[in-house]
C-alpha cells in the first residue's frame, strides 16, 4: 500500500478516536470548572441584606480570611494536618514494611484486610470512633469498669480525638504508596548496606529510608492535602476549640450563609493546597515520587 | 598451600525440609581466587551467603582466618559481598556509593577521599565520580559495586554471579580485568557462578558444586581433565558418557571391543559396570576405507556414521551413532591442516578413535 495513503487512514482513524474527548470534557466542564469558576467570581463579591452572595469586585473577603479571628484556624488546619501525617508516617510505615518484606504469600490478604474497611463511608468511621471515645464511650466505660480511672476521662473534644480521627481516615493514603515502594527496593541493597559495615539502624537510615523516599514523600502528600481541608472529625471529635477550616467554609455555606467569605477561604485554601500538589507533580515527572 | 583465608567445616544449611547445603568442606588459601561453580539451586550462592552473614549454617563451623564467625553478624565481618543486581545505592553518587562502608567504619576523613580516588582508579571510573548510578551502563555499574567493595580492603571479596548481567563480549572483557585486579590487590576471591568457561578462564581452584554439596574441587585443569563424577563431566563441557565393563587389570570392554586405559582407579572389580567419558574434541574421525588422516594407530577406534552435522565455524559438531545405537559428540577444529574440499555427509561410514588416556573413568 502507499505509505501517504497509510499514514492518511492513521490520522483520520486518530481524529475520530480524538472525539472521544467530549462526554468527559464536558462533564468536567459543567461538574467542575464552572462550579470552581463562580466559586472563584462570588469570592471577591458580599452579602446582600437578605444573606444573599452577590457578585463583586472587592478583596474584603480575602482580608477577612487573614483577619485575627481566622487566622489561628489556619495554622491549626496545617498544624493538625502535618501532625497526621507524621503520625501516618510513624504507623504506616512499619506495617507497610512488615507487610512488603515479610507478608510472603499473605501480603494481598493483608492488605486487603487494611483497605476493606475503607470501603464503609469516611462519616460512619468517624462516628464509630465517638462511639468509642464518648465519655460514656466504649472505652472510658472500660476504664470506670475496671477501676482504672475514678472518673470518666475527657477523650472527644481534644485535639488528639481530631488528629486520631484524621490518622484513622487517612492512613492507607500512607500506606499504601509506602508498601508499593518498598515493595520494589531491592533487598539487596538492604543487604549491600549491612556488608558495607552498617548496623541495622544505620543500614535502616542509610539506605531503606533513601531508597524508598518516592513511597514517603507520596504517602505525606496524599495524606496532608485531604487532611488540611477535613472538617468531619473535628466536626464529630472536637469542639470550637479543635475546628479546622474545613468546618469555617462549611459554617460560611451553611450556617453563617456568607457564601463569598465561604469562597475566598476556599480559593485560599486551594491555592495553597496548589503549592503543594504542583511540587509533588514536579518531583514524580522526574521520577523521584510515586505517581498513584 | 599458603595461609588458610576460610575453611568451611562440614557446614549443612536447612532452609524448612530442604537441604541447600549439604555437609560441605571447603578450605581456601590467602589470595586465591576461588569459584563455585554449578547450576541453579545447587547451594553455591547459599554458601557464599554464610560466608557473607546473610544465612547463619544450621551445623558446621565457618572460619574466617582461623577466628569462627558462623555467628557474627553481616556488619561485623571483614568480608565485602559484590551483588548479582550490584545493589547499588540509586540516592548516592558513585563516589558517596564507593565511600559508604568507610564512612560505616568511621574511616577519617583525608583517608577516605584517598581511598576512594586510589579504587576509582582501580576500576577506571575517575570521569564518573560524581555521577549517579542509573546515569551509568552495565559494565560501569559493576565495576562501582566492584570498587565499593574493594575500597574497604576486606579479607574476602565474595562475588556472586557479578558478570551474569553483562552481554557475553562485555563479560569477556570483565572476566579479563576482574583476574588483574585480583592480581593487583592480592585479595582472597571467591567468585559464585554457574558458567563453566568462567570458573576455568579465572579461577585457581573450582568447588563444583551438585544438590547442595560438593561433587568435586581442583583446579580447572583437574575438573576439566579428570572428573571424579559423571555431573561433573557433563556438568564442565560436554563428555561423552559410555557403559564398559570391567575385564581384567586395565582392560574395559565397551561393546565388542576391548579398552586398555592408563589407569582404572581404585575398586574396581572384574566385571563391574564403569562409566568412561570421552571430550567431544579428543575424538578423531576418519572416512571408512580413507587413508588414515586424524585417527592413529595407537588409538582405540570404533565404526560409526554421522547422524548429524552442525557448522560452528571454527568447526564442525558431529553426532556419530555407534553400532549398539549409542551416541557420541566428536568436535572437530578447523585447522591449517584441514583439506579444502572435506566435508562430511550425513550417514557416511567413519572409523571413530581416541587415546585410550584421555578416557575419564567416571565413579
Amino acid at each position: 500500500m502507499d505509505p501517504a495513503l497509510d499514514r492518511g487512514e492513521g490520522l483520520s482513524s486518530k481524529r475520530f478516536w480524538d472525539w472521544f474527548i467530549f462526554p468527559g470534557g464536558i462533564w468536567i466542564a459543567l461538574l467542575f470548572a464552572i462550579p470552581l469558576f463562580l466559586v472563584l467570581a462570588l469570592s471577591f463579591g458580599h452579602v446582600d441584606d437578605f444573606g444573599r452572595g452577590v457578585y463583586g469586585f472587592s478583596m474584603d473577603n480575602y482580608k477577612d480570611v487573614f483577619d485575627s479571628t481566622y487566622v489561628p484556624v489556619l495554622v491549626r488546619s496545617v498544624g493538625y494536618a502535618l501532625a497526621t501525617v507524621i503520625l501516618c508516617l510513624l504507623v504506616g510505615y512499619p506495617v507497610a514494611y512488615f507487610i512488603a518484606r515479610f507478608g510472603g504469600k499473605y501480603r494481598y490478604v493483608l492488605l486487603a484486610a487494611l483497605v476493606i474497611p475503607f470501603f464503609v463511608n469516611y462519616l460512619v468511621r468517624t462516628y464509630a470512633w465517638v462511639a468509642l471515645l464518648a465519655d460514656q464511650g466504649l472505652v472510658n466505660n472500660l476504664l470506670v469498669d475496671w477501676g482504672l480511672t475514678q472518673e470518666p476521662i475527657q477523650m472527644i473534644n481534644t485535639p488528639f480525638a481530631v488528629i486520631g480521627g484524621l490518622v484513622y481516615g487517612y492512613i492507607i493514603f500512607m500506606i499504601l504508596p509506602l508498601y508499593g515502594s518498598i515493595e520494589r527496593m531491592d533487598p539487596s541493597v538492604v543487604e549491600a548496606g549491612k556488608d558495607l559495615y552498617g548496623s541495622p539502624l544505620q543500614t535502616f537510615l542509610h539506605v531503606t529510608l533513601p531508597a524508598t523516599q518516592a513511597g514517603i514523600l507520596a504517602g505525606c502528600v496524599l495524606v496532608f492535602l485531604p487532611a488540611v481541608g477535613d472538617f468531619v472529625s473535628a466536626q464529630l471529635l472536637g469542639g470550637p476549640d479543635t475546628y479546622m477550616v474545613g468546618n469555617l467554609i462549611q459554617d460560611q455555606f451553611f450556617a453563617a450563609s456568607n457564601w463569598p467569605f465561604g469562597s475566598a477561604l476556599t480559593v485560599v485554601m486551594m491555592l495553597f493546597l496548589a503549592v503543594w500538589m504542583v511540587f509533588y507533580l514536579r518531583r514524580a515527572s522526574k521520577g523521584e515520587a510515586e505517581v498513584l | 598451600m599458603a595461609e588458610e583465608a576460610i575453611r568451611i567445616e562440614s557446614v549443612t544449611k536447612r532452609f524448612g525440609d530442604f537441604v541447600a547445603v549439604d555437609d560441605v568442606d571447603i578450605s581456601i588459601a590467602q589470595g586465591e581466587f576461588f569459584s563455585l561453580l554449578g547450576p541453579s539451586g545447587c547451594g553455591k550462592t547459599t554458601t557464599l551467603r554464610m560466608l557473607a552473614g546473610f544465612e547463619v549454617p544450621t551445623e558446621g563451623r565457618i572460619l574466617l582466618e582461623g577466628d569462627p564467625v558462623e555467628n557474627v553478624p553481616p556488619h561485623r565481618r571483614n568480608v565485602n559481598m559484590v551483588f548479582q543486581s550490584y545493589a547499588l545505592f540509586e540516592h548516592l553518587d558513585v563516589e558517596n556509593n564507593i565511600a559508604f562502608g568507610l564512612k560505616r567504619k568511621k574511616v577519617a576523613k583525608d583517608e577516605i577521599k584517598s581511598r576512594v580516588t586510589e579504587a576509582l582508579e582501580l576500576v577506571d571510573l575517575s570521569a564518573k565520580s560524581g555521577a549517579r548510578p542509573n546515569e551509568l551502563s552495565g559494565g560501569q555499574r559493576q565495576r562501582v559495586a566492584l570498587a565499593r567493595a574493594l575500597v574497604n580492603r576486606p579479607r574476602v571479596l565474595l562475588l556472586d554471579e557479578p558478570l551474569g548481567a553483562l552481554d557475553l563480549k562485555l563479560r569477556r572483557q570483565m572476566q579479563i580485568e576482574l583476574k588483574e585486579i585480583q592480581r593487583e590487590v592480592g585479595i582472597t576471591f571467591v567468585y559464585v557462578t554457574h558458567d563453566q568457561e568462567e570458573a576455568l578462564s579465572m579461577s585457581d581452584r573450582i568447588a563444583v558444586m551438585s544438590d547442595g554439596r560438593v561433587a568435586q574441587c581442583g583446579p580447572p585443569e583437574e575438573i576439566y581433565e579428570h572428573p571424579t563424577e559423571e555431573f561433573v563431566a557433563g556438568f564442565i563441557g560436554i563428555s561423552n558418557l559410555l557403559q564398559g565393563r570391567v575385564e581384567s587389570g586395565n582392560r574395559v570392554r565397551i561393546g565388542d571391543d576391548c579398552l586398555e586405559v592408563p589407569d582404572l582407579g581404585d575398586g574396581h572389580g572384574e566385571g563391574e559396570t564403569v562409566q568412561i567419558a570421552v571430550r567431544p574434541e579428543k575424538v578423531a574421525v576418519d572416512e571408512v576405507g580413507g587413508e588414515p588422516y586424524r585417527v592413529e594407530p595407537d588409538m582405540f577406534t570404533v565404526e560409526g556414521e554421522i547422524e548429524s552435522k552442525v557448522y560452528l565455524g571454527v568447526g564442525n559438531q558431529l553426532t556419530l551413532k555407534l553400532g549398539d545405537g549409542s551416541r557420541l559428540v566428536a568436535l572437530e577444529q578447523a585447522t591449517y591442516r584441514m583439506k579444502a574440499d572435506e566435508q562430511w555427509e550425513v550417514g557416511q561410514r567413519v572409523t571413530i578413535g581416541w587415546h585410550p588416556e584421555h578416557c575419564m573413568i567416571l565413579s
